[in-house]
């Protein structure tokens, strides 16, 4: 099974009921247009390539901050006019950043969806980044990332995360460090904006009740006529490799409470590649549903789980596919993870049956249904695709999972999810529980 | 920049309402291009029904009824609705999903199944009940879990309203088998019942379905209920002491029932105050916007108001030495509105923004089929949804002032906290004499704020 990243030339661009219009503006934005008329409504996404994988070392959380930024003031839009506008025009609007991009969502009814258009043409290209504004802001950031520190999967992800990734900037959580936060200064933001935010370096989707010829027209009229930047790849800076872990590697955290987390990471593949759809098809039937073999074994039969969950993480350089069980109380930790380990070996071992592999097909194509039920599910969907990869492959989910054999399924599942490449990670109770109700010492 | 609010979006919601002959009334909107169909069965009655010192009875016998049925066991039920994209849950007020929409018979055939015949599996309740009591205690020591129980209890008292729907360790430990379907069978009856359906369905074929599914489902007898009885508003704290990072802060009283007549202007005023999207609402936009104090924090009377009174609620996740900053703003946030009336401005982004958006929530199927099952239980007319958005845009600036005066009670406020905090400190912090005012200046915003507008 080939690893390369192919895109395959759509002959039909149809998803969720919406027809796809694709534009590259002279400037290098790339538009798609998503219209479907099933309800009034239009949802406007623009995606920036600049995430944490974009950040230097010293810049750590840089990419969340701006996104905060984004709604401080721009050259027509003061501090608070973005919220106010939208929620004049009955609208609603958000933003969220990743390892890999930040992107910014609309969603108005659709006789005046093209309001967002303004607001995006105006802060791509003049965003004032005013320096009390800044300080201000970086007291709400801290303050989001102290509540996110009271969460012990998110410190158990992140200390999971750091170890499978050692230097490449994947290794860090998105929203930074306290430090780095503290010292970072407006200068070094406003170079990080001008460094990523262009044109050439974006995408933007526009989903729902729209004519095209016009939509486009107003993009073309309120997002052309800025300047392209610096080609992206100028702007990219060196990054180490993502690189494949050399033995296991285990690491164990304390809280106050009486939960017993576990957190299994291994390193994958690139988004958009054949392993990633096969990878999919892995977390259906380890743990897609009731009937997955993981939540069967730990939760139904072994009863050693609470709740087990997996996730198939492709980024853009590499991959993560996480599992995440809570022990039942009672249930060694080490017992826990034997039974995990002993139904993966089983998943290496012998290809899924034909209806097993069937069953998970199925699922994640009545899945596809639910992600496009709303114009703003379609609109993150595909953009997501577009900025990362390609969007076309959002597409062709559905074919390229209907191809796959159970074979490849176990031997994709057995090289990558290989117990030396992983990292495992335990959040365990400050103190141990007095009793065991079961379970054996590993 | 001034931008005028446009007309109101159109909104087609048209409703069938059928009455079953087994007692349960059947409520059906086609969705045309619907590619999901979702359905709904609400059980009149819920937590208030759990048996003294079985709290949490109603919760378990609503979210077990995919545990099993008369006809298929839980793998069977599994096998049938995952491939379909069907995803089913209950809880203590009922069973509900959605599907893809080609398979919409399939999910009301599993539905009727769930709510007529659960069998209650007695290892599979054993199992349930096992991971509600592990999850349960991980919770106890989760300040934020904690930090809002305490406050519902410091609200309502010994009402069930003032627990958790799904009851206390000891009292989970009592619930087997046999109170499962002793419950069920008392009140899971179609005299109690609604069903709605959403999605591209013909609503004469989902009568003719429903009655057959539901053909079987007892009549039983409708719900009674007496007065509920609530402690006197009035300063009370308490604190859930953990060592976090953040304290979780609720300060509050009790509110309002859903069809209190000045429901809309609370709406509005809420969304001035402390609900308004991003920036626009007053506690926004000063506690975590000009002072730094947080990234959540809201407040609200509207969002928990149901049959019954819901609770005023201003919350803030900050850092311990925030937290009376963060007190003195509500109170002085609460003050103001109550004091002055609301811009004009600011009372027309309410407004426009409450009118203009309604369209926005009801893409999805479930979204509509959970509005038909609220239209019911709160006796809305058929043409509500046009008069709530009529009354919306009617709300005057001595309307929100008005409401502020009568409905909030800054001075009669319970006071709950969760985190590297005293009962001691706490005690003080609930008393509004002991607050003071400073740093905090009083209206409007901070200098810095004011000299960029």
């Amino acid at each position: 099974m080939s690893r390369t990243r192919k895109a395959p030339s759509a002959s039909s661009f149809e998803k969720g009921g919406a027809r796809i219009h694709e534009h590259v503006l002279a400037n290098g934005l790339r538009v798609l247009l998503a219209e479907r008329h099933l309800d009034l409504v239009v949802a406007v996404m623009l995606w920036y390539r600049a995430g944490a994988r974009n950040e230097t070392e010293k810049e750590a959380g840089v990419s969340h901050f701006l996104e905060h930024m984004m709604f401080k003031g721009s050259a027509r839009y003061a501090k608070g006019a973005i919220d106010r506008i939208t929620t004049t025009l009955g609208g609603t609007n958000n933003a969220f950043t990743t390892a890999d991009h930040t992107a910014y969502w609309f969603e108005f009814a659709s006789d005046r969806w093209e309001s967002a258009l303004e607001v995006e043409a105006d802060r791509m290209r003049a965003l004032l980044l005013d320096p009390a504004e800044f300080e201000a802001e970086k007291q709400v950031v801290l303050e989001e990332l102290a509540q996110g520190e009271d969460d012990p999967w998110r410190v158990l992800s992140q200390e999971v995360q750091a170890a499978l990734f050692p230097r490449h900037p994947y290794r860090r959580p998105v929203i930074g460090y306290a430090d780095t936060l503290k010292a970072l200064r407006v200068s070094e933001m406003r170079d990080y904006y001008e460094r990523f935010y262009h044109p050439g370096n974006a995408v933007l989707v526009v989903s729902g009740d729209f004519e095209p010829a016009r939509a486009l027209a107003t993009v073309q009229r309120l997002l052309g006529s800025i300047p392209a930047g610096k080609p992206y790849a100028e702007a990219d800076a060196f990054r180490a490799p993502a690189e494949a872990q050399r033995g296991e590697q285990r690491l164990t955290l304390r809280w106050d409470d009486a939960g017993s987390r576990l957190c299994i990471a291994w390193p994958t593949v690139a988004l958009g590649t054949d392993e990633d759809c096969i990878l999919d098809l892995v977390s259906t039937l380890l743990a897609g549903g009731r009937l997955a073999r993981l939540y069967r074994r730990l939760v139904i039969e072994e009863r050693c789980a609470t709740s087990i969950s997996v996730h198939n993480d492709t980024r853009v350089e590499s991959g993560c596919f996480w599992l995440f069980a809570e022990c039942a109380q009672g249930t060694r930790p080490a017992e826990l993870e034997r039974q995990v380990d002993a139904e993966l070996a089983r998943f290496f071992a012998q290809p899924v049956s034909k209806a097993e592999l069937t069953r998970a097909k199925r699922i994640i194509a009545a899945g596809e249904a639910h992600d496009a039920e709303s114009v703003s599910d379609l609109a993150e969907d595909l953009g997501e695709f577009a900025i990362d990869a390609d969007w076309r492959l959002a597409l062709r989910t559905l074919e390229r999972i209907q191809r796959t054999s159970a074979e490849e399924v176990r031997a994709a599942a057995a090289r990558l999810l290989a117990p030396g490449r992983r990292v495992v990670g335990w959040c365990l109770p400050k103190e141990e529980p007095a009793r065991a109700r079961k379970g054996r010492a590993r | 920049m001034t931008v005028r609010a446009p007309s109101v979006p159109r909104l087609e919601l048209p409703i069938q309402r059928f009455e079953l002959s087994c007692g349960a009334l059947l409520l059906v909107s086609p969705r045309p291009q619907a590619s999901i169909a979702a359905a709904s069965v609400h059980v009149r009655g819920g937590p208030a029904l759990d048996p003294v010192g079985r709290e949490g009875t109603a919760f378990l016998a609503g979210s077990l009824v995919d545990q099993g049925t008369a006809a298929h066991d839980e793998e069977q039920l599994a096998a049938l609705l995952e491939p379909e994209g069907g995803e089913v849950g209950g809880d203590a007020t009922g069973v509900s999903g959605s599907i893809v929409n080609e398979r919409w018979e399939l999910l009301l055939e599993t539905l009727a199944e769930m709510t007529v015949a659960p069998a209650y599996p007695a290892d599979k309740v054993e199992l349930q009940r096992q991971r509600l009591l592990d999850r349960l205690l991980v919770e106890r020591d989760d300040p934020r879990v904690q930090g809002g129980l305490l406050f519902r209890h410091l609200v309502y008292g010994e009402h069930w309203l003032g627990r958790a729907a799904y009851g206390t360790r000891e009292s989970v430990a009592r619930i087997g088998a046999r109170e499962l379907r002793a419950h069920h069978k008392q009140n899971w009856v179609a005299r109690r019942g609604v069903i709605a359906v959403c999605g591209q369905v013909d609503p004469q074929a989902v009568r003719r379905k429903a009655e057959r599914l539901f053909a079987r489902w007892p009549a039983g007898t409708a719900l009674q209920t007496s007065p509920p009885q609530f402690p006197e508003r009035a300063v009370r704290s308490g604190v859930f002491h953990s060592k976090r990072a953040q304290v979780h802060v609720y300060l509050g009283h009790l509110g309002v029932p859903r069809q209190h007549p000045d429901y809309p202007a609370l709406v509005v005023m809420d969304h001035v105050l402390g609900t308004g999207p991003g920036f626009t609402n007053r506690i926004a936009r000063i506690l975590r916007d000009e002072l730094g104090l947080a990234y959540s924090v809201n407040a609200s009377i509207h969002s928990s108001a149901g049959v019954l009174p819901g609770m005023f609620t201003a919350y803030i996740g900050t850092s311990p030495d925030k937290v009376r900053t963060a007190l003195q703003g509500f109170r002085r946030e609460i003050a103001r509105i109550q004091e002055e009336p609301v811009g004009a401005e600011e009372l027309d982004v309410a407004k426009s923004y409450l009118v203009g958006s309604f369209p926005l929530g009801f893409e999805r199927a479930a979204r509509r089929a959970s509005y038909m099952i609220s239209s019911e239980v709160h006796h809305f007319p058929a043409d509500y949804l046009e008069r709530l958005l009529a009354s919306f845009a009617a709300v005057t600036r001595e309307d929100v002032q008005r409401v502020a005066r009568e409905q909030l009670f800054p001075d009669r406020c319970v006071l709950a906290a969760a985190g590297p905090l005293s009962q001691g400190e706490v005690s003080r912090l609930a008393r509004p004499s002991e607050l003071g005012t400073a740093p905090v200046a009083r209206t409007p915003a901070p200098r810095r704020a004011r000299s960029r507008r």
